[in-house]
């Protein structure tokens, strides 16, 4: 009678079953802590640099290097966990075992997502939290060093650099959404990769295809800026990294509209790899 | 007697990448498992096993027929409430635990995760794992990874069982293991529909035979209707020269004579019985 009933509605347990093992996946793999390494590492070199003397300046210059390190590597990650717990599932034929359950492919589809996801807040949570400690040390010791800069004590704003790591996670997010959407028609892991990194450099540069759209004669050209403009999100949205570190605070409104608009397009890539993983043969 | 599985006109072509043919794996395939049964689907390699297993379990799209679970079409997630599934390969996530595995498996098939693990600890105790339950995957040789296999296809006490070469890998001891297992499945009134290449090990556990090649159904029913044997023989027991003697005049009358034969041990039997003994 209970087995019926968790048949009929769509059964978010399964969603969270595969979204706890692939989490598991991601952080037993390899990757997942070279890069985090290579990320720590490169706030590390930022945080030595104190020898330049920069003043305060220099928290500015440490806030840069971890926002840029935590949006490129995340990126990496990002696009390569996806295609691995998609794709790679497939590749591997693990998938057969889950898919003989009596599992729908979209509790499939969003427990990747979500142990993808989780993988990416994870990251990103151990980057901003490096980050806020090297800030405050620093600002800590320039504090005694030149207490007139700080008589009005300290300048940055830790909630906004939280803020911004969060927004990482929704932008990475919408990557992870688009690499299993692809994934989930690709026949080899590097497409699925190589589609993520062009989807990446297109995103970063779709605000540029907005404005260009409609500014040139050829019809081809104006065809691809549309579908840029149309299809992708602006990631460039979420790179407000170097206002933060200008001192300037993003209210809460913008953070709203920064999440849903993330959370819109993950949903719309998602409920589009249901589909197409749907009429997928295994 | 009721049908556990019943596969009609099924046909399945894959289009080739290369050249633009088509690839007929399997072609107007029918047949039906009776519940309670063991079916052997037996055919060579590349003879659409696989295929057609995958159509069962609704993994594949059919281009022509159906495959029907208890009635219900393979198209629908219901159709996969009761059947455990064994994989061929076997693959299975390398970067997990081998209970951890299983009690997965279990809880996918709507078990809580106590109950999963209960379980799961009781069936790798059947196929042999339970000094294995808390590995890595990625350190289980062939033939553990098939007893791991069988272990999560038996998690959700399924009343139909899927085996797509159950003993590939598999030493024979395991293989006799495996299939003194599928005996006991078959005796607690579980549907077994297996397939392999390894003909002797099949034979002793099936009831019943589809042998497939080229995707073609080339002959199907009961094993012992099929294996309908050649002569006839009688066997002298030990006995005196003397009565041999008188038999084989009896039989010179007739114009015949005596067929002397020795019994020979097959290498798996030796090989069983020898490496049985060091235990
Ligand atoms: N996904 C696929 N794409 C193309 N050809 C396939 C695919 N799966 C199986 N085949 C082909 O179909 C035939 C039957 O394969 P299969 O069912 O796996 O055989 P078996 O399990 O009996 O060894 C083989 O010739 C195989 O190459
Ligand atoms: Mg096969």
């Amino acid at each position: 009678m209970n087995e019926k009933l968790n048949l009929s509605f769509w059964n978010m347990r399964h969603a969270w079953l595969i979204g706890k093992t692939s989490y598991l996946e991601t952080v037993r793999m390899k990757l997942f802590y070279a890069l985090l390494a290579l990320s720590l590492f490169s706030l590390g070199c930022s945080f030595l640099l104190q020898e330049f003397n920069f003043g305060s300046d220099e928290l500015k210059f440490i806030m840069d290097f971890g926002f840029g390190g935590m949006t490129f590597f995340g990126s990496i990650l990002a696009i390569v966990t996806a295609s691995q717990l998609f794709y790679g599932e497939i590749e591997d034929r693990t998938v057969f075992t889950i898919l003989a359950k009596p599992i729908r492919r979209s509790e499939f589809v969003v427990g990747k997502f979500i142990g993808a996801w989780f993988c990416i807040v994870s990251f990103v949570l151990c980057l901003t939290l490096c980050l806020m400690l090297s800030l405050f040390v620093r600002e800590s010791i320039l504090m005694s060093q030149y207490p007139e800069v700080f008589s009005e004590g300290r300048l940055l704003n830790y909630l906004d650099v939280l803020g911004f790591g969060f927004m990482q996670c929704v932008r990475l997010g919408m990557l992870g959404s688009i690499v299993i959407l692809f994934s989930s028609y690709a026949t080899s892991s590097l497409f699925s990769i190589i589609i993520g990194v062009v989807t990446w450099i297109l995103g970063q540069l779709q605000h540029l295809a907005v404005n260009a759209w409609g500014q040139y004669d050829s019809l081809f050209l104006n065809t691809i800026l549309f579908i840029v403009s149309i299809a992708l999100p602006n990631f460039h949205l979420y790179d407000f990294g170097d206002k933060i570190a200008l001192g300037e605070s993003a209210s809460i409104s913008v953070y709203l509209q920064l999440v849903g608009y993330g959370a819109l397009y993950c949903a719309l890539y998602l409920s589009l790899a249901v589909l197409s993983f749907r009429e997928r043969e295994l | 007697m009721d049908i556990a599985i019943e596969v009609k006109n099924l046909r399945k072509d894959f289009v080739l990448a290369r050249q633009s043919q088509r690839l007929r794996a399997v072609d107007d395939l029918s047949f039906q498992v009776n519940t309670g049964s063991v079916f052997g689907l037996l055919g060579p390699n590349g003879s659409g096993k696989s295929t057609t297993i995958k159509a069962i379990l609704g993994m594949l799209n059919p281009d022509k027929g159906e495959c029907l679970i208890e009635g219900i079409s393979s198209k629908k997630r219901e159709s996969r409430a009761r059947i455990g599934y064994l994989p061929e390969g076997p693959y299975y996530y390398k970067f997990m635990e081998g209970l951890e595995f299983v009690s997965l498996v279990g809880q996918l098939g709507g078990l809580t995760k106590l109950e999963s693990v209960s379980r799961g600890e009781e069936l790798m105790d059947l196929v042999g794992l339970q000094d294995a339950c808390d590995r890595r995957i990625s350190g289980y040789s062939k033939g553990m990874l098939q007893r791991l296999g069988l272990a999560q296809a038996l998690v959700n006490d399924p009343s139909i069982l899927i085996l797509d070469e159950p003993t590939a890998g598999v030493d024979p001891v395991g293989a006799v293991d495996i299939a003194n297992i599928i005996g006991g499945l078959k005796n607690r009134g579980k549907t077994i529909l297996l397939c392999s290449h390894l003909l002797s090990q099949v034979e002793t556990v099936c009831d019943e035979v589809a042998v497939l090649n080229k995707g073609n159904l080339v002959a199907s029913g009961k094993i012992d209707e099929l294996l309908v044997a050649g002569n006839e023989y009688m066997e002298i027991p030990e006995c005196s020269l003397e009565a041999t003697q008188r038999i084989e005049a009896i039989l010179s009358e007739e114009g015949q004579s005596l067929v002397k034969r020795r019994d020979r041990k097959s290498l798996e039997q030796l090989f069983i019985e020898l490496t049985q003994e060091e235990e």
